[in-house]
């Protein structure tokens, strides 16, 4: 565990547009050791996406006008990789499923075409080999009737399906790192249960690495060993999920902890109002003055609106549990 | 049709503001060969709603959940079946009869940015119901002010157009416009589900205030059960166009008795259990409601499923005060 498998470091990436520019990504680091599974939560325009687009340099150059830092994979940097490698490495050392199963596979390709493409293009497997093992892959992920269901399309697929599909062709090359990008968000509940069981389970038989990227705190609560909370483009929190979810320190955390309508709190007549966080994410555009999550903050001080807070354990016990913050929660309830 | 659905729809002691009665819409079926079958979308359902009271309904997609609530507004016209409302049965009312109970009826749709018009001021998408209905005199300035507030926006943002709003704003003027002619129950569909967490609460407090000062009742429809609960006071559960259980939010969370509520249950990912987990997870998918399963729809993925289930379907049964639950072995 000495090297991480993958590492992000102080990664700042910027969009132009006629408006301006965004600062999609600013300064966000983190590692992914092997056979570990880190969440990656957060609202709407955090950057969670971002950021794993940009491991496998999927965003365009326009719009995308400046991206610095590194994404060092196996000690390599990616940001400097050539079109070649990048190809190599695309779908068979680090592969990504999307969170819609429907425009994320080709709808007039078999989906035994699509398992067996991979498997020819990265492994040279011959076509009958390819199909026989993207049959295997289908049995894998719980696909029933493996042998009839290689032959048929995506739209013949249910959403869980298809989506189980993805997972089939994102592991086909026995990937280092499965990239997850909200897999269970257009899922209904008794299926994303299925599938985070089922990611879990091939983490385990194959020990890819997987990035679960998603906004469901609950969903990382119950598969994540790490969690990294982002909020407007930087992260926020970080630590063991346990330790997170015992500790939250950062008030951003905490606010959408609070914010969650749980299934094991009292019901009270009448309900308690749920806790808010008052106003609504920022706007990148513009280099951030202070800490972007200030002005949502009720314990925000003077100095939250002028200096941008270093990223720092939020006490001596524990140096992995490292939240961005000049007061953090403990502080504040101790004055 | 039968003396449990007559005791299903009965809601807590007070006279229901909305009975709907073994409620039916049933699509047509496509194709020529064989002989298409009707899918059906709602297939006889029963429930309740009281006078300031929330029913929660939830169910996966493909349930038959929004088609119902929109059934009761009759957006989709209903196949058979009762819509009473204090006492009128609206679903037998011809168009003209019908379009004074518009007023008493209003909907929050789920996606804010389809369902408000991109050409139109804010003011005029939220002043249209007054129009519509002959009262252009309730929206000068400080009316709509007044509505806009109750909804927490600003004066300022009524002379804005919708592309200038957030999701969560957005959400909050689709509101505006269902209270803008006082209706007396509100058809949320999903009115939470495409927001971010931190605005998903801002909502749901709106919407509990509104009903604290209004007294309005709401159909809130949802698939989040966290959100259902901490919202309804009853909830119905529904599986492929059917209610297989439905009582007071409290007794239906901590005892839930059909098998399917047990798993949905289940599978909520939550916040707390930690890593390890033992769930008894539902195999398989939702079955197509165009061929769906003999006997008890749910069969095919239930754990307590026997041959029985197959021959008959089975009926709501009383479970305790107000809770019933259709399942052969409970």
């Amino acid at each position: 565990m000495s090297t991480p498998l993958l590492e992000v470091t102080d990664l700042h990436l910027a969009f132009a547009s006629r408006e301006g520019v965004t600062r999609a990504l600013e300064g966000v680091s983190w590692q992914l050791n092997a056979g570990e599974m880190l969440g990656i939560v957060g609202e709407s325009g955090c950057g969670k996406s971002v950021t794993a687009m940009a491991v496998l340099r999927l965003l365009p150059a326009p719009p995308t006008t400046h991206i610095s830092g590194a994404i060092r994979f196996r000690g390599e940097n990616l940001l400097q990789a050539s079109e070649a490698r990048l190809q190599e490495i695309r779908g068979n050392e680090i592969s990504m499923i999307f969170q819609d199963p429907m425009t994320s596979v080709n709808p007039v390709l078999t989906i035994g075409e699509q398992i067996a493409e991979v498997l020819m293009l990265h492994q040279k497997l011959a076509r009958r080999a390819a199909w026989a093992r993207a049959v295997e892959l289908l049995d894998l992920v719980n696909i029933p009737d493996p042998q009839r269901r290689v032959h048929e399309y995506p739209h013949q697929f249910s959403g869980g399906m298809r989506q189980r599909a993805m997972i089939a062709i994102a592991l086909a090359c026995k990937p280092d790192v499965l990239i997850a990008d909200e897999p269970t968000t257009a899922l209904d509940v008794t299926i994303q249960a299925q599938i985070m069981e089922l990611l879990d389970r091939l983490r385990r038989e194959t020990g890819t690495a997987i990035v679960l990227i998603t906004h469901d705190l609950g969903v990382v609560a119950e598969s994540c060993d790490r969690v990294v909370v982002m909020y407007a483009g930087a992260k926020v929190e970080e630590a063991a999920t346990n330790e997170l979810f015992a500790r939250p320190s950062h008030p951003y955390t905490r606010g959408l902890l609070d914010a969650m309508p749980r299934l094991d709190t009292p019901l009270t007549e009448p309900r308690g109002r749920l806790p808010e966080i008052p106003g609504m994410v920022p706007s990148l555009r513009g280099a951030a003055v202070g800490c972007r999550f200030a002005p949502r903050c009720a314990l925000a001080i003077d100095r939250c609106r002028s200096e941008v807070p270093p990223f720092a354990p939020i006490d001596g016990a524990n140096p992995t549990h490292r939240a961005a913050c000049w007061r953090t929660v403990c502080e504040a309830i101790a004055e | 049709m039968n003396s449990t659905h007559q005791e299903a729809a009965t809601p807590s002691q007070k006279p229901a503001l909305l009975e709907v009665r073994e409620l039916v819409k049933y699509y047509p079926g496509r194709g020529v060969w064989p002989k298409p079958q009707p899918i059906k979308a709602v297939d006889n359902i029963s429930f309740a709603i009281g006078y300031g009271e929330t029913l929660g309904l939830v169910g996966e997609s493909g349930c038959g959940k929004s088609t119902a609530a929109k059934t009761i507004l009759r957006l989709i016209e209903p196949t058979s079946g009762a819509i009473v409302l204090e006492g009128t049965d609206i679903a037998k009312l011809s168009t003209s009869q019908f379009r004074p109970y518009r007023r008493d009826l209003q909907i929050v749709f789920q996606d804010p940015y389809s369902s408000l018009n991109p050409r139109m001021r804010a003011r005029d998408i939220v002043a249209e119901p007054l129009q519509n209905f002959g009262r252009s005199g309730d929206c000068d300035d400080d009316k709509m002010a007044a509505l806009f507030a109750r909804v927490g926006l600003d004066r300022e943002a009524m002379r804005k157009f919708p592309s200038e709003f957030s999701g969560g704003q957005r959400q909050r003027l689709g509101i505006a416009r269902a209270l803008a002619l006082n209706p007396k129950l509100i058809v949320c569909d999903e009115p939470v589900s495409a927001l971010d967490v931190s605005i998903q609460a801002q909502v749901i407090n709106l919407l509990e205030d509104l009903q604290h000062e209004l007294g309005v009742s709401y159909l809130f429809v949802a698939h989040d059960l966290a959100v259902v609960r901490h919202i309804s006071q009853r909830v119905a559960v529904m599986y492929l166009g059917r209610i297989v259980e439905i009582g007071p939010v409290g007794e239906l969370y901590a005892n839930p008795r059909h098998p399917y509520t047990q798993a949905l249950l289940a599978a909520v990912p939550k916040v707390g259990a930690g890593l390890a987990r033992e769930k008894t997870l539902l195999k398989g998918d939702l079955p197509s409601p165009a061929k769906p399963p003999s006997g008890c729809t749910f069969r095919t993925r239930c754990p307590m499923a026997r041959s029985e289930c197959a021959e008959s379907s089975p009926q709501l049964a009383a479970q305790g005060p107000q809770h019933w639950a259709a399942c052969h072995f409970i």
